[in-house]
Parts: C-alpha cells; sequence; structure tokens
C-alpha cells in the first residue's frame, strides 16, 4: 500500500538533490534547471498532501505553481541572456561583482 | 499493481534526478530533466491528478524545457570541465548533504504526515469540472493576478531583451 | 452656579487674558493693559462674590491616577482662603490699575501686563489650592511670573542677574519643600489638604515622631526661599530691579507672603521642634533685616528689607501662636488640631493683610516717586517732595505711620497680636521683636525724613511734580484701608474663622506690650529725627560709626559668601562632573555602542563574498536552524 509518506520521501528525496545541483553546479542554466527540479518537488508534495487529505486546495496551489514558474522562467533566461552579452560568460564564479 | 508503477516512476525520477546534476553536457541535463518531468507527471496520474499530470507535460516538458534548449544552444555553452574541488568544499558539501538527509528523514518520521484514514477520501482532482469551478469561484481573485503577472512577465522579457544600444 | 464654577472662573480670567496678550496682543501695549486690567476687574468681582454668597466649600476631582497615587485637583474655599483672596485680588486690582500709569510709556508694557495675568492665575491658584501637589505647580509657576517680571528690562543685565537669582534662590527652597511634600505622601498616602488634617485630628501623637517634624521643616524650606527668609532672603532686595508695581504686588503685598499662607495651610502637621526652628528662624530674620534696611542708600532696598523684616515677623507670629497653644493646652494634644491652626495663623494672616495694604502703598508711592523724579531711586538724592506732591507725601506718611505701629492705625494692631503671642510663649523672643519695632521706626523715619522733608537735594527733586489720577487714586485707597484695617470690625463675618481667632492677650499682659511697643517706636521716631534731622545731606550715621555701616550697608556680607560658594565650590563640583560625563558617558557608553555597532557592521560585511555557493551554504545552514526550531530534527 503507498501511503503518504513514500509520496512525501521522493518529494523531499527530490528537492534534496536538486538542492545539491545548485550548489554544486557552476553553469548558471544548470543552476536554473536544479531550481526547477526543486519546485516539481514541491509540487509532488502539494498534490500527495492533497490527494491523501482531501479538498482541491492543493491542486489548485500546483495549478497556479506551475504558471508563476513558467513565467519565471522566462523572466529569469531574459536576465541570463542580457548577462550574458555584457559579461560574456555564464559561469557563476565569474558574477562577483556585488562583493563589495 | 500501482504500487509497481509508483517504484518504477520514483525510481526513474530519482535517476534522471541524478543525471541533471552529474552531466557534464548541458543539453543532456535538459534531457534529463525532461525525463524527470515526465516520471513526476505519472506520479501525479499515480495520484489521480489527471489534469495536471496533463498540463506538466504540455507546460514544462513542452514549453519551459524548450525555452531552456533554446537558451542553451544560442549562448553556446561549453561542456564543463572536471572541476578541482579543494577540501573545503567536500566538507561544505557532505556537511550539506547530511543535512538535508537527516531533514528528509526527519520530515518523513513525523507523525503530522502518517495517514490515518482507513479509506481513502474521494479524490477530487478527477473532475475538471470542480476545477474550473473553484478556480472561477473560491480562487478568482489568484488567477485573475496570474493572468496579470503573465503579462508582466512577457513585457519584462521583451524589455529586458532589446539589444542596449547606448551600453 | 456651583460653587465651582466661580473658582473655575477666578482662575480661567487671568489665564485667558494671558494667553490673549501673549498669542495676540503682543504689540499693542494699549489693548493689552485694557485686557489685564479688565481681567484683574473681574478678578475682583468673582473674588468678592466668593468671599460673601459662596459658603466655604471643597471640590475636587480626580485627576492623575496611576497605581496607588491619587493627585485630586480641586478648590479649597474656607474663612483662610477668603482672607487671602480678598487681599490678593484687592491689591491686585489697584496695582494693575496703578500700572496703567507708571508704565504708559513703557514701550514693552504688553509683556508686563501679560506677565501679570500669568501671576495673577498663580497666586490664585496657590490660594483656593486643596491640595499639597497643586499647590506646588501654582508655587513653581509663581516663581516663574516673578522670575519673568524681575527681568523685565531686557536691556539691564543687573536686571537679568537679579530674576536669575530669585529663580535659582527659590528653588533652593522649593528643593526641601518637594522632598517634604514626597515624604508628607509616602506617610499619609494622600496629599489632599483635608486628609491630612483629619489624619491628625484623628491621631493627636503623630505630632510626636521625628518624620512628621521633617515634614513640617521641609515645607518651611519652602517659606524660607519665597517668603526670604534667613539664609534664603538674598534674592528679594534684587528683585528691587523689576518695575514698581511689580515690587508692590509681587515682593510686598502676594507672593512672598504666600510662605506664611502655606505655613498657615499646613500649620496642623507643626511639631513643637519645628515651630521652635521656625520661630526663630523668623526672629532672627526680622532683626537681620532690621539692622540692613538702616544702612542702605536706595529707597526700594529699604523697603524690600523692611518686607524681610515683616516677612520675619508674620513668621514668628505663626511659629509663636502655634507654640502658645502648645503650652496653652498643657501638652494635652487631643485638641491641639483645632487651636493650633488659629492661634498663631490667626495671627500671621492678620499682619500678613495690614502688611499687604501699607506695604503696597509704600511700593507704589515710592514709585509714584521715582516716576516723578525721572527715575532717580537714591534717596540722598531726593528732599523737599513734601510741597512738590502733595498726595503722595501724605498717603505714604500715613503708610509709614502704620507699618511702624502709631497706636489705632492698622499696623499697630496687628504688631500688638504678635507681640502678645511672643510675651505668652517665649519672652526672649518677646524683647527681641520689640527690639525690631525699634528698628523699624527707625529706619522707615530715616527714609521719610531724608527723602519727603528739608531741601531738594538734586536737579530731578528740584523738578518732581505730582502724578496723575490713574496713579494717586489707588494710593489713596490704600491708605484709607491702612487706617481702618485693623479693627476686627472691618472684616465681614465671612472671615470669621481666622478674624475671631485672633488672640487678645490679658489686661495685665496687654499692659506690658503696650507700653514695650509705644516706647519702642517713639524712641525710634525720635532716635532717627536726632540723627537726620530735617534733610541731612549725608548719612551722619556713617560717619559716625563708620565700620558698623559698612557691615549693614554690605547686608552683612552675605551675597559675598554665596558668590565665594559658588564660584569655589559649586563650580569645581561641576567640573568634575562634567569631566566624568565626557569620559564616561559620552566616550565610554555611547561612543562605545557605537563602534560595537559599527564592528557587527564590518563583520557582516564579510559575508559577502559574491560567491553564490557561498550564499546557497548560509541558505542550507539557515534551513537547518529552521528545522531545528520547528523541532522536526
Amino acid at each position: 500500500m503507498i501511503a503518504l509518506e513514500h509520496y512525501i520521501a521522493v518529494s523531499s528525496l527530490l528537492f534534496s538533490i536538486g538542492f545539491l545541483g545548485v550548489l554544486f553546479r557552476k553553469n548558471t542554466l544548470v543552476m536554473y534547471m536544479c531550481l526547477e527540479l526543486m519546485l516539481n518537488a514541491c509540487n509532488l508534495g502539494l498534490i500527495a498532501f492533497s490527494r491523501f487529505h482531501g479538498g482541491m486546495s492543493g491542486n489548485l496551489f500546483v495549478f497556479f505553481i506551475i504558471t508563476v514558474a513558467a513565467a519565471e522562467v522566462a523572466v529569469g533566461l531574459a536576465i541570463i541572456v542580457a548577462l550574458f552579452r555584457k559579461r560574456q560568460t555564464v559561469e557563476v564564479e565569474e558574477l562577483n561583482a556585488l562583493k563589495d | 499493481m500501482t504500487d509497481i508503477f509508483f517504484y518504477i516512476f520514483s525510481m526513474l525520477a530519482l535517476a534522471c534526478a541524478f543525471g541533471v546534476v552529474f552531466s557534464r553536457n548541458t543539453v543532456n541535463g535538459a534531457m534529463f530533466l525532461i525525463g524527470t518531468f515526465l516520471s513526476m507527471a505519472s506520479l501525479f496520474v499515480l495520484l489521480e491528478a489527471y489534469f495536471l499530470a496533463v498540463i506538466q507535460v504540455l507546460v514544462y516538458a513542452g514549453a519551459v524545457m524548450v525555452l531552456f534548449l533554446f537558451i542553451i544552444m544560442l549562448l553556446d555553452v561549453k561542456e564543463t570541465a572536471a572541476r578541482k574541488a579543494n577540501v573545503y568544499t567536500w566538507a561544505a558539501s557532505l556537511i550539506g548533504f547530511g543535512i538535508l538527509i537527516v531533514g528528509v528523514v526527519a520530515i518523513n518520521s513525523a507523525d503530522s504526515i502518517k495517514t490515518q484514514a482507513e479509506t481513502l477520501p474521494e479524490a477530487q482532482g478527477v473532475s475538471l469540472k470542480n476545477f474550473g469551478y473553484e478556480l472561477f469561484t473560491t480562487y478568482l481573485l489568484p488567477m485573475q493576478v496570474t493572468g496579470f503577472l503573465l503579462l508582466i512577465a512577457m513585457v519584462g522579457v521583451i524589455a529586458l531583451s532589446k539589444r542596449l544600444d547606448s551600453q | 452656579m456651583n460653587p465651582e464654577t466661580y473658582a473655575y472662573a477666578l482662575l480661567a480670567f487671568p489665564l485667558l487674558s494671558a494667553t490673549a496678550i501673549a498669542f495676540c496682543f503682543r504689540r499693542s501695549g494699549a489693548v493689552a493693559s485694557g485686557v489685564s486690567v479688565g481681567a484683574a476687574a473681574l478678578i475682583l468681582a468673582t473674588a468678592l462674590h466668593i468671599i460673601f454668597k459662596v459658603e466655604n466649600f471643597e471640590y475636587s476631582v480626580s485627576w492623575i491616577e496611576m497605581g496607588s497615587l491619587n493627585v485630586d485637583f480641586g478648590f479649597l474655599i474656607d474663612d483662610l482662603a477668603k482672607l487671602m483672596l480678598f487681599v490678593v485680588a484687592f491689591v491686585g486690582f489697584l496695582v494693575h490699575v496703578f500700572s496703567l500709569g507708571y508704565m504708559k510709556d513703557d514701550p514693552n508694557k504688553a509683556r508686563f501686563f501679560g506677565g501679570l495675568s500669568i501671576f495673577m492665575f498663580s497666586m490664585l491658584g496657590i490660594v483656593v489650592a486643596n491640595s499639597l501637589v497643586t499647590l506646588f505647580i501654582f508655587w513653581e509657576l509663581v516663581g516663574f511670573s516673578s522670575y519673568m517680571l524681575i527681568g523685565f528690562y531686557l536691556d539691564k543685565p543687573s536686571a537679568a542677574a537679579a530674576s536669575k537669582k530669585a529663580f535659582i534662590t527659590n528653588r533652593v527652597g522649593d528643593f526641601g519643600m518637594l522632598i517634604g511634600i514626597i515624604m508628607a505622601f509616602s506617610m499619609f498616602g494622600s496629599l489632599n489638604l483635608t486628609d491630612l488634617s483629619d489624619a491628625f485630628g484623628k491621631d493627636a501623637s503623630l505630632l510626636e515622631t521625628a518624620g512628621v517634624t521633617a515634614i513640617g521643616l521641609l515645607l518651611f524650606c519652602g517659606t524660607v526661599g519665597k517668603s526670604g527668609q534667613l539664609p534664603l532672603h538674598v534674592w528679594l532686595p534684587d528683585a528691587m530691579e523689576g518695575p514698581t508695581p511689580v515690587s508692590a504686588l509681587i515682593h510686598a503685598a502676594t507672593m512672598v507672603a504666600a510662605g506664611v499662607f502655606l505655613l498657615c495651610r499646613t500649620g496642623f502637621l507643626m511639631t513643637f521642634d519645628a515651630l521652635t526652628v521656625i520661630t526663630w528662624v523668623g526672629v532672627a530674620t526680622a532683626l537681620f533685616a532690621g539692622f540692613t534696611a538702616v544702612a542702605q542708600r536706595d529707597i526700594k532696598k529699604i523697603l524690600a528689607y523692611s518686607t524681610v523684616s515683616q516677612l520675619g515677623y508674620m513668621v514668628a507670629a505663626f511659629g509663636l501662636g502655634s507654640l502658645a497653644a502648645f503650652h496653652g493646652n498643657g501638652g494635652d494634644h487631643a485638641h491641639m488640631g483645632e487651636a493650633v491652626v488659629t492661634g498663631g495663623v490667626a495671627a500671621a494672616m492678620f499682619h500678613l493683610t495690614t502688611h499687604a495694604f501699607f506695604k503696597a502703598l509704600l511700593f507704589l508711592g515710592s514709585g509714584s516717586v521715582i516716576h516723578a523724579c525721572h527715575h532717580e531711586q537714591d534717596i540722598f538724592k531726593m528732599g523737599g517732595l513734601k510741597s512738590k506732591m502733595r498726595i503722595t507725601f501724605w498717603m505714604f506718611t500715613i503708610a509709614v505711620l502704620a507699618l511702624t505701629g502709631f497706636p489705632m492705625l492698622a499696623g499697630f494692631f496687628s504688631k500688638d497680636a504678635i507681640l502678645a503671642v511672643a510675651l505668652e510663649a517665649n519672652s526672649a523672643a518677646f524683647y527681641l521683636l520689640v527690639f525690631g519695632a525699634f528698628l523699624t521706626a527707625f529706619y522707615m523715619t530715616r527714609l521719610w525724613i531724608i527723602a519727603f522733608l528739608g531741601e531738594p537735594k538734586s536737579e530731578n527733586a528740584e523738578h518732581a511734580h505730582e502724578n496723575g489720577p490713574v496713579m494717586t487714586v489707588p494710593l489713596i485707597i490704600l491708605a484709607v484701608l491702612s487706617v481702618i484695617g485693623g479693627y476686627v470690625g472691618f472684616y465681614p463675618e465671612v472671615v470669621g474663622g481666622v478674624i475671631n481667632a485672633i488672640p487678645h492677650p490679658d489686661s495685665a499682659a496687654h499692659t506690658t506690650i503696650l507700653i514695650a511697643s509705644l516706647v519702642a517706636v517713639f524712641a525710634g521716631y525720635g532716635i532717627s529725627y536726632f540723627f537726620y534731622g530735617a534733610g541731612a545731606k549725608e548719612d551722619r550715621l556713617e560717619s559716625a560709626a563708620k565700620p558698623l555701616h559698612t557691615l549693614l550697608a554690605e547686608k552683612f556680607y552675605f551675597d559675598h559668601a554665596y558668590d565665594w560658594y559658588v564660584a569655589k565650590v559649586q563650580q569645581r563640583v561641576a567640573s568634575i562632573l562634567h569631566f566624568t560625563e565626557q569620559i564616561a558617558l559620552a566616550g565610554l557608553i555611547i561612543r562605545g555602542m557605537a563602534g560595537f555597532a559599527g564592528l557587527i557592521g564590518i563583520g557582516l560585511k564579510a559575508l559577502h563574498v559574491g560567491n553564490i555557493h557561498v550564499y546557497v551554504y548560509w541558505f542550507i545552514g539557515g534551513l537547518a536552524l529552521l528545522w531545528a526550531l520547528t523541532g522536526i530534527f
């Protein structure tokens, strides 16, 4: 019997993996993809809760998350492109102008 | 029967996630991410949220990842070399990993997520009609705001993408 | 109408007048003077109404409630208050009218009348106050008005110095008074005058305790400051820098009498020891001021020292009368509540009333003289004014006779009452006070002879002429009161509570007193006439006994002593404190804390390395902390 704990375990593991990806990778684009992974893990968790505790609010929240994440990706990628035009790099370690 | 599907798809999702994180080639990473999304869509189906599963495939795997691939190819990202990890990076990474694992286990063993009900309540994500109804009554304001948000995002992207001649 | 409405109106009139002048009429002196005199007239009308038509009452409304501290604002109108109210309102009105003439040519008279109005407000507040706290508040306000009016002439640095001296000396006295009020509150839990007197009425053994003695003496400190007793008398003579109507109203008739009024109000809590101290301070002041007045040249300074001396008489009367009541009851404290209140209180209040009349007359008369002689104040530059200013001369003469205690005039009866209680309580004090009467007669006659008789000694005196009716009519009214004010029958029944308690000595004592006072007074007249003859050119006493004269002229070197104290002792203490403040407070604590905040800032700045991964690690750290706090771990 697949209970809530299993889904939550999967969700948390996916979240952790995404987080580690953000930690380990230097390329901005890959970091961004890992961020999307984290968002999806949250979606899974929300839907699991919604399913096992009844009610629609979890599903609707996921609906909104997907919408907003799409918009966010568009804007974030536009920023990365603009940054690339200016600095000619997408390596995070080179983008440290805000240091002092 | 559904249990086996759960295990298959969750393993698949985890494996693709590892692939995203550890792949050298960025395009490979993007493909692995698409794989993750598809597995998660299947998990959504297992959780009887059919509409959301389809939305996930359409929006995420269909539009967002395509956009990602466009940008990857536009920026012509090269393969990353193997990074030289010094001691500090390893130590910090292991500590971070440890904290996350402990967190995951702690969440899982918390009482609040143990299901008490013998029988599951009726799945409500099944009918699209419910979805639409809720969206236009209880969650009307968030929906309208999200509409505005998309408009603003579009305007923002256009503004950010213009070449600044004066620079 | 409720009785308290009249009391509120009494306070409202001068307050509104002062506010209106302060905000609207600063420039237009004529309007301001009209408003102020109008307010004074309304005050007089209301006061007369309260005195004659309103029964004695007490009214209070809860004002501050903080835990166990309940301060009420209210009015206590009894016979004592009514008598004082009459004095303040009547003399105040006459002085306002006189000021119309005296200040006519002064460009700043709007400020003057504003100050007079605020003074009336504060003084009336003291008179009608029903609790020590509200009395103290108005007490301080009176000190402020006095400061403002003494320093009225902004271009005279001596006036500014005098106003500062007055305020600071008052403050020293008020500090003691405040401690006394706090002690009274801690001992009795309430500061309402009726509550306190009830507490003493119930339990007369309270009068034995040292704590109550302390309270009495501390409250007396306020009187020492405000009424110019030794050693805080130094401000009164300097306060003559203010315009003469101010001296007449504030520093002769009303404000300085507020100290005596306070004693009378709190008479029920004076113990035997406290009363002894009060008596001797009063006697010492009376003699000291009398001696000093003998050697002064400025007409207003002579009158100022005369005021100090008479205040000493009032304070001594209060002390002696209350002591006599102690003796009279043979130590029976059970009836102390009623007897002590009336004997000494009545004598002091009687002398306060008569003194207000003739001292105000003296000051206004001197103001008239000064105005006519173009602001010449040295008596050795006046002379021969008898023929030039007839009305002023005769009114002044009446006042001098009344002050010195010429038989059948007001001062005679009030001094008699004081000497009666002195004889009964303490014969040493009696003889000293008789000597004081001799001194009073001596220096007042000296003043009268030199200023008015003989030949004019200077140009200004040559050209002196009488002033208009605005300035002479108040003199006449006050002179009439100085004559008839001594007769008990003059006072209406409404203030009978005080008047009926004036001590009347029995026949044997009465003869002694009569003879002693008459001998002293006429000896004073005679010896003074001998020394100064008809118009002496310079002070014969000075040439006769130079060292003694210098001692007296320098006011027993009191001012010099205070100056030395401030310069040497106080300045050094202030320097030490300044040094400590610079090092410890400003340096260590304030700049130290600023530096500490700066250090934290620098530390936090080091965290911003610009490397995103480091930030993400901090993120994990924060996440772990949150988990720990919520108990997931």
